[in-house]
């Protein structure tokens, strides 16, 4: 797989993948992050996966930069050219409960009529299979999760809303994600997940990390009540 | 419990130490002050260690009333202060006794000033920093930026560390025409339009008054990458932001982790630093150096604060 090493800014070095997303990809990122990891321990500050990219943040007050992108070029080729499928530990799927209903979910009526299905469609196609998860970020505990049913693509809203609930279940493009913690979001909101996902009480502070399956599923008013959700 | 009450709050003020390390990967952005060097050296004054949290005070205005008798300094950008109707200097240590009031009027200069109180301030920490990430509602007294009439836990004067309590004269504030801002190219460089760099390398851009914690938006020759977006990916400190207004975002201390424009490069550290502390209107320019050409940059000026907080 080709691949580019460079730097990003003074503070990390960054190797991008020139080779579309998918979950094999992820786990080859995820493979390379723990072995960094692993071989730079402490003097690495932070590492980040994204979908084609793995960006490694360190300071040359710890690390010399030429040694980051030698161990990179060397361990990424090895690692690739590998026939390992990268499936370092099958992850069970993590199931999410989701209230698909316009009292929660402010974009599904408009949504189903741009996309000439039924409510009932759509909810049943972004419930059918389950998600991989290939990057975590913008807001803290927040999970880009694909690929959704290409029926379901849409684009973002032209403007993003100020104020989007902790919970809400949103597609935009061909991902799909729940908002851990009230932010601002311009994507499209279809249902509500009472399961709290972000918890900085909790180990690890966020309940999906990369290379999870997510997998949502329909439930009613009741159900959604008795998890905790609130209309 | 010995605190301080702030009885105006003032514009942005938050509670920042050095802020957080590895949390990216969760989400979490890393914060800390804008100013680190200003933070440095009003810890370096009172003989605070350097995990010591301060309240950073963004355009001054603030007034604060200790409960008990306590030292403080201010550091960053120049203000005018005042303990009760009394003027006091800057970067220099002050005592204001229980019940006495310190005024920070507005800077001179620069935007951000930063308020030390000896002992520190006994905020929870979320992982092992106080640093205050109000986008996120993470870090500092109640996650979001200072209110009037917050009163804030003071720390319980661990013994400080002997120094001799002199400013160490460590300045982020450039008085220049054309602030120059040093950027490691990278990312998506190769793939633009030689032209779009060109600009990017020639043109003067302008500090404009969308800036904050998150990123410092600069107004000049729209820079037209035609890409809406990219695949997401990790964003760094000093990442060039393209938008497709053209309107480059240079991301700071409270940016989104992950980001998905063009980015050309990014700008280093230490030029971040005068970057927060540039105002609306200062012109900019961009030079580009490389990776080596930065961390000999960034050795250099490791040596020079250490030398200077001796």
């Amino acid at each position: 797989m080709a691949f580019t090493i460079g730097p990003a800014g003074d503070t990390a070095m960054r190797l991008s993948f020139q080779e579309p997303p998918s979950p094999r990809l992820t786990r080859l990122l995820l493979q390379l992050q723990r072995t960094a990891q692993d071989y730079f321990f402490n003097a690495l500050s932070d590492s980040v996966v994204g979908y084609a990219t793995l960006t490694l943040f360190f300071t040359p007050l710890s690390l010399q930069r030429d040694q980051v992108a030698a161990w990179l070029e060397k361990t990424a080729r090895s690692l690739s050219d590998s026939q390992e499928t990268h499936a370092a530990h099958s992850k069970e799927t993590v199931v999410l409960p989701v209230f698909y209903d316009p009292a929660v979910a402010p974009d599904l009526v408009t949504l189903a009529d741009d996309l000439g299905m039924t409510i009932d469609t759509l909810t049943t196609l972004h419930s059918a299979t389950p998600y991989f998860a290939y990057a975590t970020g913008f807001a803290p505990g927040f999970c880009y999760l694909g690929t959704l049913d290409p029926r379901l693509k849409t684009p973002r809203l032209s403007t993003p809303r100020q104020r989007v609930p902790a919970g809400a279940v949103a597609i935009a493009d061909q991902q799909t994600a729940v908002y851990p913690c009230e932010s601002p979001g311009g994507w499209r909101i279809i249902g509500a997940c009472p399961v709290t996902l972000f918890d900085l009480a909790a180990t690890p502070v966020s309940r999906l990390a990369v290379g999870d399956s997510v997998r949502f599923e329909a439930i009613d008013e009741q159900t959604y009540r008795s998890l905790g959700g609130q209309l | 419990m010995r605190t301080l009450t702030l009885d105006k709050a003032g514009l942005a003020s938050t509670i920042q130490d050095g802020g957080r390390l590895g949390t990216l990967h969760a989400g979490i952005a890393a914060a800390g002050a804008m100013d680190p060097l200003a933070l440095k050296a009003g810890q370096h004054c009172l003989g605070h260690h350097a995990g010591e949290a301060a309240i950073e005070i963004a355009y001054g205005n603030v007034r604060a009333t200790p409960s008990h008798d306590c030292a403080l300094v201010v550091t960053g950008a120049p203000a005018m202060l005042l303990i009760d109707n009394e003027s006091v200097p800057m970067r220099s240590i002050q005592t204001l006794s229980a019940g006495q009031t310190l005024t920070i009027g507005p800077p001179s200069e620069g935007i951000y000033s930063y308020l030390h109180v000896s002992g520190g301030f006994n905020t929870h920490p979320i992982f092992n920093s106080r640093s205050t990430s109000p986008r996120e509602g993470i870090g500092g007294l109640h996650g979001g930026y200072l209110r009037d009439q917050d009163t804030v836990p003071l720390g319980d004067c661990a013994p400080p560390i002997d120094t001799d309590g002199a400013d160490p004269g460590l300045c982020s504030i450039e008085q220049r025409d054309v602030l120059t801002l040093r950027y490691v190219p990278g990312y998506q460089y190769d793939e633009l339009a030689p032209a779009l760099i060109q600009r990017l390398n020639g043109d003067h851009f302008e500090v404009t008054s969308k800036a904050n914690r998150m990123g410092i938006t600069l107004n000049g020759p729209a820079l037209k990458t035609g890409v809406e977006s990219l695949l997401s990916e990790a964003t760094c400190q000093g990442a060039i932001q393209i938008p497709l207004d053209g309107n480059p975002i240079v991301l700071m201390k409270d940016r989104q982790t992950m980001g998905g424009y063009p980015i050309p490069g990014a700008v280093i550290e230490s030029d971040c630093v005068r970057l927060a502390q540039a105002r609306p209107g200062q012109k900019i320019r961009f030079a580009a150096c490389t990776p080596q050409e930065a961390d000999n940059i960034k050795w250099l000026e490791h040596h020079y604060v250490e030398t200077r907080l001796r």
